[in-house]
């Protein structure tokens, strides 16, 4: 009976770290996979992001980091705001292959679940530190999906957050966007230089 | 002759200390000394509260912004043209190992301070674990150089500072301040840095005169440095405005610290 039970509540709602841990499998074997560093970078980092793509949910990151403003936004203006962040997520963080090492370990230290989201709680772990890195994920038909990282307490969505409310509060949306524009123009020279 | 060196050496280790703190914010921001495994969640992840209003919530009242930011700027750019060459060429000469090693010196030197701030606290149990990782560490571990403490007796760092015993005894944060010397700060736990630092000159042995002093420091700030190379600018060019992102990077980690602090009691 008890067996039945826990079957149904697996059903009801996925386990988030059995959802993450192939994805994160799946994201550390193509960066280990040789044939990725012969490509060029910009080709390094656009195969990398459409595998982080599979979940990493994009629009509700852009929804989050935006705020209240986010429903005064026309559908095009969300769908180019959710382009250009994307992309700066992808030039900032997923340029950066070359610091990824081999020796690197992931431990799943713990989960959190409520309603329809999750926190699971790992630690990256090298020869020299530890790093505590949360995914925070939201159910999308039966599918978690990622909408935060937290590395070390800091929350990458709130830290962009009061960068952007500090930047639309002077210069409005349209100063966001194209502060958001010069910065992935910026990111994306500095990839094809190195 | 040796007059101009001793002069030489005492400006520069000045400089690089005046960096020590903002590297370590940056240090800890992004990558991070290690450990501060057990979390209790000040801000709750989970609830969308944390993001609908989290400025009013992580962000204090910041009065002297002008002044911040003005001392931001000299910080990032004597990091970026003394300590971080300087670390770049320390980091060629020393191997990782003995760099990390020595960054364990200086951690375990801390460890006294930290047990009286818990004890301060009424955090008893954290008294104990800090002074056990004191003594073992400078037993076993040759006067701190290798940390067994937390590899081989699995007793992990403990956060505490006055800082943090001044919020206990309810004392506001008062405002924040980019202090010349310290980086990221506020007043109160810029004070609390200042009475630890005193504290310190009470049993480590390098203080006779200024010039040990700040050598001893410069090398401590130099050595963090090495270990967390490219760091710092790697946060900057992510950022829009480096100044509000290290200031919430600051609070985020922050309140991470003091909570994970208040669960182990």
């Amino acid at each position: 009976m008890l067996a039945l039970g826990s079957h149904v509540a697996v059903a009801a709602s996925p386990d988030p770290t059995e959802q993450l841990r192939p994805f994160l499998e799946k994201v550390t074997a193509t960066l280990a996979d040789p044939g990725l560093k012969s490509k060029s970078r910009q080709a390094q980092s656009d195969q990398m992001i459409s595998v982080i793509r599979e979940r990493f949910d994009f629009r509700e990151m852009s929804r989050r980091v935006i705020g209240q403003q986010w429903r005064n936004l026309s559908e095009k203006e969300q769908a180019e705001f959710e382009r250009l962040f994307t992309q700066l997520l992808q030039y900032a963080y997923v340029g950066k292959i070359d610091d990824y090492s081999n020796q690197q370990q992931i431990r799943y230290t713990q989960q959190r679940v409520r309603d329809d989201r999750a926190e699971v709680q790992t630690l990256l772990v090298d020869r020299n530190k530890s790093i505590p890195i949360f995914y925070i994920m939201i159910l999308r038909n039966d599918q978690w999906m990622i909408y935060d990282v937290v590395v070390e307490g800091v929350s990458l969505i709130r830290n962009y957050m009061e960068q952007f409310s500090e930047i639309q509060r002077k210069d409005g949306y349209p100063g966001l966007v194209k502060q958001l524009k010069d910065k992935v123009a910026e990111l994306e020279k500095n990839l094809n230089k190195s | 002759m040796e007059r101009r060196l001793r002069r030489l050496c005492l400006l520069l280790a000045m400089i690089a200390v005046m960096f020590s703190g903002h590297v370590a914010v940056a240090a800890e921001f992004s990558a991070g000394s290690a450990s501060f495994e057990r979390f209790a969640g000040a801000v709750d992840f989970l609830s969308d509260d944390s993001y609908e209003k989290p400025i009013s919530e992580v962000k204090v009242s910041d009065p002297i912004e002008p002044f911040n930011r003005a001392m931001f700027a000299v910080n990032d750019k004597f990091y970026i043209w003394l300590l971080e060459p300087v670390a770049t060429g320390y980091s060629k000469v020393l191997p990782n190992d003995i760099r990390l090693c020595i960054g364990n010196f200086f951690y375990n030197l801390g460890e006294p301070i930290r047990s009286v701030n818990c004890l301060l606290q009424g955090r008893f149990r954290d008294t104990g674990r800090t002074l056990g990782r004191f003594l073992i560490n400078s037993i076993f571990g040759v006067f701190g150089l290798a940390d067994p403490a937390g590899d081989e007796f699995a007793i992990a760092p403990v956060y505490a500072n006055f800082g943090q015993t001044l919020s206990v005894w309810g004392v506001g944060d008062g405002f924040y301040l980019v202090a010349p010397l310290l980086g990221p700060s506020t007043l109160r736990d810029f004070s609390g840095t200042v009475v630890d630092g005193f504290a310190s000159t009470t049993y480590t042995p390098w203080n006779d005169d200024t010039l040990t002093t700040t050598t001893v420091q410069a090398a401590k700030a130099v050595n963090r440095t090495s270990l967390h190379l490219g760091e710092y600018l790697d946060i900057k060019s992510m950022s829009f405005d480096s100044y509000v992102a290290f200031r919430n990077g600051y609070f985020q980690m922050r309140s991470k610290q003091y909570n994970s602090s208040n669960s182990s009691k």
